[in-house]
């Protein structure tokens, strides 16, 4: 599609990360909330070596 | 490359289709590939600017949709299982297995590269298929299906070579185009080893989250009661509609 | 300068994208047929691209872009699942956690990559308010309960709606794990068909036995005496398996499950019997508890309108006893009832509940997706050096001359369908009165299962002579979404589309929405006295509908059909 660049995938995600935790803290699960932002920098972790495709196997086996 | 290339596949082969199983797999894989490149096939027809290629373009996609066809039969045959059995049913299956992406490869490459692209990939074609049956490694009818579908992959050579000695004559730099190719080939097989790895060790790290971040919450945790509930809404404001997405 | 909204629906099954200007819908397609890969699950970034080009506009021009789940809503209740099924959910953990942290969750940072849409221009929509709002909106009805059946959203399964005006309101909601659509899953996968596909061969097998299983599956999936469900979570693992839907439980109550690919042979084999007694318990009890729900809805919601939606809304044989049995004097179902058809609802729930503007007139026709360009499809042909006739707009008539001797015809014309029924643009037709004729199509030309029924076509003013449609299903008929019994008198003279059980998923052709159609229809009852055809997707098998000029010549090259008609053209067979 012919569109204007994005806005930097990783703020986005930073967003959608807090709008995540302050859902569950406003909901009757709100004790997630631990377990999620546990998950979350579990998730960034993931996120940070598949931006390196070609070399995440040797970082994973670094790890 | 062409000396290493085929050592190289020698030897995976004799090990891979001699494992219980496996040959159903990789019938699959080539059922999926088959299919994968008719799409491909079917996206030159309808994108070319070059019209008198159209027919060789749709002789090929109506090649590859029988071919698909053949290979899945033989994994019928051979008696299918899970995964081999899914791969020739899904279409979910080729975008997993890497076969189709966003674009087509016509759309990717245009016609030149892909013209390249096509001869690089049957040739390949070609020495794995002559290599299985060197090796006498399918059994009798597989590898009766494999001799009628030699017949037609030669035809897709011999097109795509005359199109891309067209092109270099016109002074392109083809052979330098089918170098990256290749190139491109085996840097695809690594990203899927290591999306395929990632995912592996992924569900390392995440299993072990389990075990230490699910597991201490399990008093908390608690399914839902079945029959009808009031619902739990935000509403239709605009503030609501923008959120929690 | 008009408004724009763009709904769209993916990442689990049924891409799709409709873009609506001032609340009118300007395009509506799948992205299955644009990438070719059946009930494709990708963004529909090719779907709503085409969206656009219908509109001539660039994307910049599109004032929201509406998602049509809440995805946080969703990991919230996976992740709260998997705690209350720990350890249990030892294995579907780490596949959905590495499938969702790495790429599902950060849906808004997705969507503005692939469409090229603001963030600040995003909406998300409920995944049961966005299929309440794809049947409400799109009905006639000013007021209407709204029932939505599926396999799960966020924390819905089942939902029940006030519809009034513009507004949809919440009433009562079924959550997960207690899901219907996931029920009838389950036993699909047990019959040895792939869930989210098969679901319609079960349909079709159910006709050929006897619902001896009753009580079996009256424990599965358990109604209530508060008009609600719940079902047996002790013998169904989809809630904390991450591929079987059910444990060794239900093989234990129901017998052993059918292998896929099994040959099915009922009156042969006692166990292909024995499997279609199963599918035909299973379906008896869908349609139980759909009309139990819906008898709840119209006592909850007191209006004479029944809108539903949601997978389970495709299953037209519930449809049919829902519209003949059922409390409400009109039934009204979105055509592409699945996750597609959410892809509307998000936009129309957008434009109409969010942003307050007044309804417009009810969707009539499902022709919103790609047309076939003429000149293209000329050129094309030439290129191809195919044998064909240009008939222009004579062409009804000559397929109806076709049909007539026998021929089995494709027939492509104008814009194609919304939704997963062929609906007299992209259809494979045949003459209805010979069993061998069907036979030959699903042999040889569709290469599917020879127990699956096919489905009529007939003209509008002959329908009563033919078919028992009762007048609540006078909308859902038109879309193909119901089934009913073909009167008993006319059932030898359908043959080809009377089903073993005497049904059919009959579509009636209205001559003011589909008039070529309606006209060749009408050429094939002046050559032989019957204003009916055989009418099913032109596809082949695993494949979706065709949708280019290239696709339908492909399917015609690869299959036993006699003639194509391609937008005007009459094309012979090529060898």
């Amino acid at each position: 599609m012919n569109q204007p660049p994005p806005p930097r995938a990783w703020l986005l995600r930073l967003g959608t990360a807090g709008a995540l935790l302050s859902m569950l803290a406003h909901g009757s699960r709100w004790w997630m909330l631990p377990l999620v932002l546990f998950l979350l920098v579990m998730g960034a972790g993931l996120l940070f070596v598949a931006s390196f495709p070609y070399v995440a196997p040797f970082i994973y086996t670094a790890i | 490359m062409g000396l290493f290339r085929r050592a190289w596949l020698t030897v995976v082969s004799e090990v891979a289709w001699r494992i219980p199983g496996r040959p159903q797999r990789l019938l699959a894989a080539f059922a999926l590939a088959e299919r994968g490149s008719m799409l491909d096939m079917l996206s030159a027809v309808e994108l070319t600017e070059r019209r008198g290629l159209r027919k060789l373009y749709f002789r090929h996609a109506l090649d590859e949709a029988r071919h698909a066809a053949l290979f899945a039969g033989r994994v019928r045959s051979l008696g299918a299982i899970g995964r081999a059995e899914a791969a020739i049913e899904d279409s979910g299956q080729l975008v997993e297995a890497g076969v189709v992406a966003g674009t087509t490869l016509f759309e990717r490459l245009g016609e030149e590269e892909f013209l390249s692209f096509v001869y690089v990939a049957e040739a390949d074609a070609v020495e794995q298929f002559e290599v299985l049956l060197a090796r006498r490694l399918p059994d009798p009818e597989t590898a009766a299906t494999l001799h009628r579908i030699l017949k037609d992959e030669h035809f897709h050579v011999s097109y795509a070579r005359t199109e891309v000695e067209r092109a270099a004559a016109a002074g392109r730099p083809m052979r330098r185009s089918m170098a990256l190719h290749r190139w491109r080939r085996v840097g695809q097989a690594w990203l899927r080893f290591s999306s395929d790895f990632g995912a592996l060790m992924g569900g390392f790290w995440l299993g072990l989250a389990y075990v230490v971040g699910v597991g201490p919450f399990r008093l908390l945790g608690r399914l839902e009661p079945g029959g009808w509930q009031r619902p739990e809404r935000g509403g239709s404001s605009l503030a609501a509609a923008r959120t929690e997405g | 300068m008009p408004s724009y909204v763009l709904g769209i629906s993916g990442l689990y099954h049924d891409a799709a994208a409709v873009l609506l200007e001032d609340g009118k819908i300007v395009a509506a397609a799948q992205e299955e047929r644009f990438s070719r890969l059946k009930h494709d699950a990708a963004l529909p970034v090719r779907a709503a691209q085409y969206c656009l080009e219908t509109a001539g506009i660039p994307v910049s021009r599109v004032d929201w872009l509406v998602f049509y789940e809440k995805p946080l809503r969703k990991f919230e209740r996976i992740v709260s699942t998997a705690v209350a099924t720990f350890p249990r959910s030892w294995r579907s953990f780490p596949r959905q956690m590495h499938h969702w942290l790495g790429d599902r969750l950060w849906l808004r940072a997705n969507l503005t990559s692939a469409f090229g849409v603001s963030p600040e221009r995003m909406m998300f929509c409920e995944h049961h308010l966005s299929h309440a709002a794809s049947a409400f909106y799109c009905s006639p009805h000013d007021e209407a309960a709204i029932l939505c059946v599926d396999g799960v959203g966020e924390w819905a399964t089942t939902s029940l709606w006030r519809g009034s005006g513009s507004a949809i309101e919440p009433v009562s909601e079924v959550r997960w794990p207690h899901s219907i659509g996931l029920f009838y899953s389950a036993i699909t996968a047990h019959l040895g068909f792939a869930v989210n596909e098969g679901e319609y061969k079960v349909m079709g097998m159910a006709a050929y036995g006897q619902p001896r299983f009753r009580e079996e599956m009256s424990r599965l999936l358990r109604l209530d005496s508060e008009g609600g469900y719940s079902v047996d979570l002790d013998t169904f693992s989809w809630h904390w398996h991450p591929t079987e839907p059910a444990t060794a439980r239900l093989a234990r109550l129901l017998g052993p499950p059918r292998f896929p690919g099994t040959p099915f042979t009922p009156r042969l084999d006692p166990l292909a019997q024995h499997h279609a007694d199963v599918a035909a318990s299973a379906q008896a009890a869908t349609e139980e508890a759909l009309l139990h729900l819906v008898r709840h809805a119209h006592a909850a919601v007191p209006a004479p309108a029944l809108c539903l939606a949601g997978g389970v809304a495709l299953n037209a044989v519930c449809n049919g006893r829902i519209a003949a049995e059922g409390p409400h004097a009109h039934l009204w179902v979105q055509p592409a009832a699945g996750d597609a058809g959410g892809a509307m609802g998000a936009a129309m729930w957008a434009w109409h509940g969010v942003l307050g503007n007044p309804r417009g007139p009810a969707l009539r026709s499902c022709a919103l997706g790609r047309e076939v360009a003429r000149d293209r499809t000329a050129e094309l042909l030439a290129d191809l050096g195919a044998r064909f006739d240009d008939l222009g707009d004579d062409a009804p008539e000559r397929a109806g001359r076709d049909l007539a001797e026998g021929k089995v015809v494709a027939w492509v014309d104008g814009r194609e369908e919304w939704g997963p029924r062929a609906l007299g643009q992209r259809s494979i037709l045949a003459d209805p009165r010979s069993a061998e004729v069907a036979e030959r199509v699903n042999r040889s030309v569709k290469f599917r299962e020879p127990f699956r029924p096919f489905a009529p076509s007939v003209r509008a003013g002959a329908a009563p002579r033919y078919f028992d449609i009762p007048a609540a299903a006078a909308s859902t008929s038109r879309f193909m979404l119901s089934t009913h019994p073909v009167l008993p008198e006319a059932q030898a003279g359908l043959a080809a589309v009377t089903h073993v059980d005497g049904t059919a998923r009959v579509q009636v052709v209205d001559a003011d929405t589909s008039p070529r159609f309606d006209r060749l229809l009408g050429a094939f009852e002046e050559a032989t006295g019957v204003p009916v055809l055989l009418n099913t997707s032109f596809n082949l098998k695993g494949e979706p509908l065709v949708s280019t000029p290239v696709d339908a010549l492909a399917a015609f090259a690869r299959s036993d059909l006699d003639t194509l008609y391609l937008n005007g053209f009459r094309v012979e067979r090529m060898r």
